[in-house]
């Protein structure tokens, strides 16, 4: 049953990780880590959605309006980290119906405004309009939209984004084996946040 | 050294049965360990062990389903992290009646270490206070031993285990054998200096944990390298649990056989000799049952399963346990309370530079200031309570969406310093365990069945708690002060004791002051249900200390022909 498969013991995700690692080698040993894999991360979000749960158009929908939540900046945004795909698997496997139904009602809400009033469906909105969509959500002012439901898909994209492995590693500091602990450290040494 | 297969059947693995083994081994005895659980070998069996959060199944959150169905007592115990679910036991497979009482959360791990892989860490010393307790206030049963009984033991197995702490001269707080302290943060250090200065006699201190500051290279173990993601293992050995520490010990001596999957069901005993003759046991996954044979038994299987055994064994042609000829056993079950918490921030700008680098493994304590010199004219309740926490900085909270919520996650929020209280209780004759009269799990046992509440001291405590941790946490400094106290359930803090209370009088205890058994002397029960009384620290070192004490006594006696 699905909540009792573990992919970290999944065989084809083991191949896939080391023909990953071939491919990066043979390009070159020339980028860093956790860079190499950034550029590959919108491929091998972590996981394999076993369920699909979304239309086509549910997921461009979803990666649009999570690319709008944690843009592309001086580092990459949702979708380079698989936030979509994570999203889906979440409301696939883990979520409770009336959750599933309260991020889908939202999202549904969402590109029903864009096609209302833009004439084409969010995900091919210009972000000026996604955003003005999106901050209506966020005041609840969206029609048709559960109230809770942008807060909701706002926390996802932020735990998917953050529990990435572009989130952990390169939008934070990630230390796998601090070895020491200092109570008193410059932030303005590191001016970002220590994954953990 | 006997007719025996085996001279000690240690039945459990974790704390307790760790210590038993290694000490019992060590003294030359031939000894047969058996868990319940799946084997979990050190290093090899630790599989989210320095995994990203990418990297676990769904970011190291189980599936809530999975939770409420097979984890629904575990889950408080940590289960709800993929990465820890598996060394937790599945409740659905092997559940208690928890529905049939009032609700009692009975944490249990499921595999060999028990909870020695998960635990808390925190090793505390009971103080002289504590064993002078009941005698004094006169609830439950006398201790038969004082702290001074005990203290070369506690030495001992600190020594050993590897304990970090501070010595701070504390009567009812006794220091011992420690390694340095892991060092504070800076806003813990600001709530102590404020704290000491503002409330005179008042303490805050490193929290002592078996995580160690130094390597202990002798053992093969490596000090702590601030990961903090302890509960999923430590192939650096850095803190103390059987995989780490004394099952390496007892395995070096080539006189340990230990069995995984083996369920003990209940002991054989023979009324003419008044012993335990044999240990029977089903085989989890073949269900084959078996009855092992030993000279002596420690039974370490946890102090509500070391009930629910004992319970089990059943004189012969009644339904009466061997064991409770006193009427005591399954009596006087005890946790600790500990859902009251308070905590506040430093104020704006304080150290707003620093931040922590590494994870600290644990925090700061608030050792018991309540009732410590006789009663406090303004407490309401006899005994007292002992706080956790500690100081931390958390990412900013950001608002909105895009690059500027993105931007705000790179910051910190102000400096913050929490607690919870872990409170004594009291030892009430009427907070059992029994077996369920109908219903028995997959291996035929009678299920255990809790009648354990809180009552009024245990309220009025845990009330007192949060009046005085908001006027601490103010004394400190800080602001932003919050408190609360929320429901306290049976269980929760996975200090669960009693039952099998030691004491001097057969006819109303259980265990005698080396732990043996009344009704059988050659059965020490070591792990937690032996505890005549809470104390407020948290107990995992002082049932290291017990059975570490009992495996010396008892092999003494064996030697000497007694038993």
């Amino acid at each position: 049953m699905a909540h009792d498969h573990n992919p970290l013991l999944d065989p084809q995700r083991l191949d896939r990780r080391s023909l990953l690692t071939g491919i990066l080698a043979m390009v070159g040993g020339v980028a860093i880590a956790p860079i190499a894999r950034a550029m590959q991360a919108g491929m091998d979000p972590g996981y394999t959605v076993e369920k699909p749960y979304m239309t086509d158009d549910q997921r461009k929908l979803t990666a649009a309006v999570s690319e709008r939540i944690i843009p592309t900046t001086d580092t990459p945004g949702a979708i380079a980290a698989g936030v979509p795909a994570f999203i889906e698997m979440m409301l696939s496997e883990w979520y409770w119906q009336d959750e599933r139904d309260l991020v889908m009602g939202g999202l549904t809400a969402i590109n029903a405004f864009a096609q209302t009033t833009y004439g084409k469906p969010f995900a091919g909105a210009t972000p000026v309009q996604q955003d003005a969509i999106l901050t209506l959500a966020m005041d609840k002012q969206l029609t048709g939209a559960p109230a809770d439901a942008f807060e909701h898909l706002r926390q996802m994209v932020i735990f998917g984004y953050y529990s990435s492995e572009i989130g952990c590693t390169i939008e934070r500091v990630y230390l796998p084996v601090p070895g020491r602990y200092d109570g008193a450290y410059p932030y303005a040494d590191v001016n970002r946040v220590f994954s953990s | 050294m006997s007719d025996y297969e085996f001279d000690a059947i240690v039945i459990g693995s974790g704390v307790s049965g760790g210590w038993a083994a290694k000490e019992l081994t060590e003294k030359g005895m031939k000894v047969l360990m058996l868990d319940r659980g799946r084997m979990v070998e050190h290093g090899t069996d630790y599989p989210f062990e320095g995994t990203g959060a990418w990297e676990q199944p769904y970011r190291g959150d189980t599936p809530p389903a999975l939770t409420e169905s097979d984890y629904y007592a575990s889950r408080y115990g940590g289960a709800g992290q993929t990465a820890v679910k598996d060394f937790m036991n599945n409740d659905r497979l092997n559940p208690y009646a928890i529905k049939d009482g009032p609700e009692f959360r009975w944490v249990r791990p499921g595999i060999v270490g028990g909870k020695s892989i998960t635990w808390g860490r925190v090793s505390l010393r009971f103080g002289p206070q504590d064993f002078t307790a009941n005698g004094q206030d006169g609830h439950g049963v006398d201790w038969p031993i004082r702290y001074d009984d005990i203290a070369p033991w506690y030495s001992y197995v600190e020594a050993y285990a590897g304990i970090a702490g501070s010595k701070e001269g504390l009567t009812h707080l006794p220091d011992g054998e420690f390694q340095p302290p892991h060092p504070m943060n800076v806003a813990e250090i600001w709530a102590k200096e404020r704290l000491e200065k503002a409330i005179p006699g008042r303490k805050l201190i490193p929290t002592r944990v078996a995580n160690m500051t130094e390597d202990k290279p002798e053992q093969g173990r490596s000090r702590c390298q601030s990961r903090s993601q302890c509960n999923r293992g430590c192939s650096f050995g850095a803190y103390f649990s059987t995989q780490a520490v004394t099952l390496p010990a007892a395995r070096a001596t080539n006189k340990l056989t230990l069995l995984a999957d083996q369920v003990v069901t209940s002991l054989e005993y023979d009324p003419t000799t008044k012993k335990v003759t044999g240990v029977r046991t089903i085989d989890a996954n073949t269900k084959v049952a078996k009855t092992y044979r030993s000279r002596i038994v420690f039974l370490c299987a946890s102090a509500m399963a070391s009930n629910q055994i004992l319970l089990n064994s059943k004189l012969e042609g009644s339904d009466k346990s061997f064991a409770n000829a006193s009427g005591a056993l399954g009596r006087y079950i005890m946790d600790h309370p500990m859902l009251t918490v308070f905590s506040g921030n430093l104020p704006q700008g304080v150290h707003a530079d620093l931040i922590e680098y590494g994870r600290k493994p644990t925090g700061v304590y608030i050792p018991r200031f309540r009732n410590i010199d006789g009663q406090d004219p303004d407490a309401d309740f006899v005994r007292g309570y002992g706080c956790q926490g500690g100081g931390h900085r958390d990412v900013a909270n950001a608002t909105g969406f895009g690059a500027s919520m993105k931007e705000g996650l790179r910051k910190y929020g102000a400096w913050s310093v929490g607690f919870n209280v872990f409170g004594e209780c009291l030892p009430y004759l009427d907070n059992t365990i029994t077996l369920h009269p109908d219903k028995v799990d997959r291996f035929g046992v009678p299920q255990a069945l809790f009648n354990v509440t809180y009552r009024d001291n245990e309220r009025k405590m845990m009330t007192d708690a949060k009046v005085q941790g908001e006027k601490m946490m103010k004394a400190a400094g800080l602001v932003d002060v919050y408190a609360e106290e929320r429901p306290h359930i049976p269980g929760d803090s996975i200090h669960e004791m009693g039952g099998a209370c030691m004491g001097k009088d057969p006819r109303t205890s259980v265990t005698n002051k080396w732990n043996q058994l009344h009704d059988a002397q050659n059965v020490f029960v070591t792990d937690g249900s032996a505890l005549s009384s809470t104390s407020c620290v948290n107990p995992s070192l002082t049932f290291m200390a017990f059975t570490a004490r009992a495996a010396d006594y008892a092999v003494k006696q064996v030697k000497a022909g007694v038993i």
